[in-house]
């Protein structure tokens, strides 16, 4: 089964490929392998569409198969956002053999207004974030409330258009499902690699 | 012509619906849906801010309706709607508790009062729904507190002795255990009933405040809310509905359900209806 699906994604060609590290598309991007229906409380039930630096129109459920980094941020926050790409990015790197291809990262923006696919894109090159295993998504006000709110984020724009927001990293599981949340700007890496080990169907 | 057609087609409409209310239930018990009132234009002033937020919010003309949803009134978009019925409901969208005082899923219950009750146990999904369902919206934050600003007598309530007493007496009392029913309360100033004194209600932004239960200390803002010197960030320390208020929205997450926590909904208003500048 690990076999067929790592076969799969191999197979992937490498169509509209960027300039960039790698020739695959990111998580969000690449041919949707439709599975059973999802669950009662799978983050995959929404229905709302994104948009990508890649692609537009992107189903959330397009993730499902791989566990979830999901944080939630924007391109111009100058104090927290910085420090949470890194911790993901540290996140990323410590991963061991087992688990590297196996985790994707998702980074969800709140403002709707100023970061469109371009800026996403501007923002994948700066912060050096691969294709392979990262998406950068945006959407429509209401869509990224809903979203939001389903992760238990809470965010408001101040005066100067920053984003006061609250700090939360959420690991989804293989289905879509909050598996577990750290809030606040450290990722507990013992705890998440311990928790990430059981989402992925062990080697042979 | 037009106008002649119209009030024939109202008398006939007036006159079905009083053989169907006389057949089925007395209007008493139904009660009547709820209207959408127009609530000018205003300056919210938010009670917490942070050092760079704005001390203002304006808020534009809107609609908002003059009563909270009725049992009544989700009954018709449950019915409309089968994938928001209680044994359907994705848990996702909705805990457990959800319509857990009706009987099944098309029966609110009962008494006489149960259809123009309040509807609670709603989560903030299934209040969305139902907005979208009547073409409607939840009203923001900032509108439902400048809506509830006001008073019985004029637009702000802080002037006046009588209003301010009222509602501290709600916010100061537990939930009865039988909702009173919709528009039992007085109408503020815009003709609006029941912002304060039945239940609380989700807005379309409640996730926006920075109060939070669950994560505090990783933003500056909630600070303001705990401890001795918390209201000192606060607009109005008298205001305590509006710390409450503050507070209960920022525990709240998107699927919860509550017995003392229902909705309304609000609507843009027409903009070919806008004078023209």
């Amino acid at each position: 089964m690990l076999a067929l699906f790592s076969l799969t994604l191999g197979s992937e060609p490498a169509a509209g490929s960027e300039p960039g590290d790698t020739n695959s598309l990111p998580p969000c991007c690449r041919k949707f392998l439709p599975g059973g229906p999802v669950t009662d409380t799978s983050l995959y039930l929404l229905e709302s569409r994104w948009i990508s630096d890649v692609q537009t129109n992107i189903r959330l459920e397009v993730l499902r198969g791989r566990p979830q980094i999901v944080a939630m941020f924007f391109t111009q926050c100058e104090y927290a956002c910085p420090i949470l790409v890194n911790e993901l990015r540290r996140l990323e790197s410590s991963l061991p053999v087992a688990l590297k291809d196996q985790v994707d990262f998702l980074l969800v923006s709140f403002d709707t207004e100023r970061d469109d696919a371009l800026t996403l894109a501007k923002f994948r090159q700066t912060q050096h974030l691969g294709n392979t295993h990262w998406t950068l998504l945006t959407g429509q006000p209401d869509d990224v409330r809903e979203l939001a709110a389903l992760l238990g984020v809470n965010y408001q724009k101040d005066g100067r258009g920053q984003f006061s927001h609250s700090n939360l990293i959420t690991v989804l599981n293989r289905e879509g499902e909050v598996a577990r949340q750290f809030g606040g700007l450290r990722i507990p890496l013992d705890d998440v690699l311990k928790l990430l080990e059981t989402m992925v169907p062990a080697p042979r | 012509m037009h106008f002649v057609l119209f009030s024939r087609m109202n008398w006939i409409t007036s006159l079905l619906i009083w053989v169907l209310a006389t057949a089925q239930a007395s209007p008493d018990q139904a009660g009547n849906p709820p209207l959408l009132v127009t609530i000018p234009a205003g300056i919210y002033r938010p009670l917490f801010r942070g050092r760079d937020d704005l001390p203002e919010v304006e808020v534009g003309r809107f609609l908002l309706e003059d009563a909270p949803v009725s049992n009544d009134d989700f009954l018709k978009f449950v019915r409309a709607r089968p994938q928001w019925r209680r044994s359907a409901v994705r848990r996702l969208f909705a805990d457990s508790g959800y319509l857990r005082h009706w009987i099944d899923d098309l029966n609110p219950g009962n008494e006489p009062d149960t259809l123009r009750q309040p509807v609670v146990n709603v989560s903030w999904f299934a209040a969305k729904a139902y907005a979208a369902w009547r073409g409607r919206r939840l009203p923001t934050t900032a509108e439902w507190e400048w809506a509830a600003s006001a008073g019985f007598l004029g637009p702000k309530g802080t002037n006046e002795v009588e209003f301010k007493q009222s509602i501290a007496g709600w916010y100061g009392t537990p939930s009865p255990t039988v909702l009173p029913v919709v528009r039992s309360g007085r109408p503020n100033f815009y003709g609006v009933h029941d912002l304060h004194g039945l239940v609380w209600e989700w807005t379309a932004d409640f996730n926006s405040s920075l109060v939070t239960g669950d994560a505090r200390g990783d933003t500056g803002i909630e600070r303001q809310l705990f401890c001795g010197a918390g209201s000192q960030g606060a607009q109005d320390r008298d205001n305590f509905p509006a710390f409450m208020r503050a507070g209960f929205r920022s525990s709240l997450k998107a699927s919860y359900t509550l017995h003392n926590l229902g909705f309304r909904c609000a609507a843009d208003f027409p903009s070919k209806a806008a004078p023209s500048p």
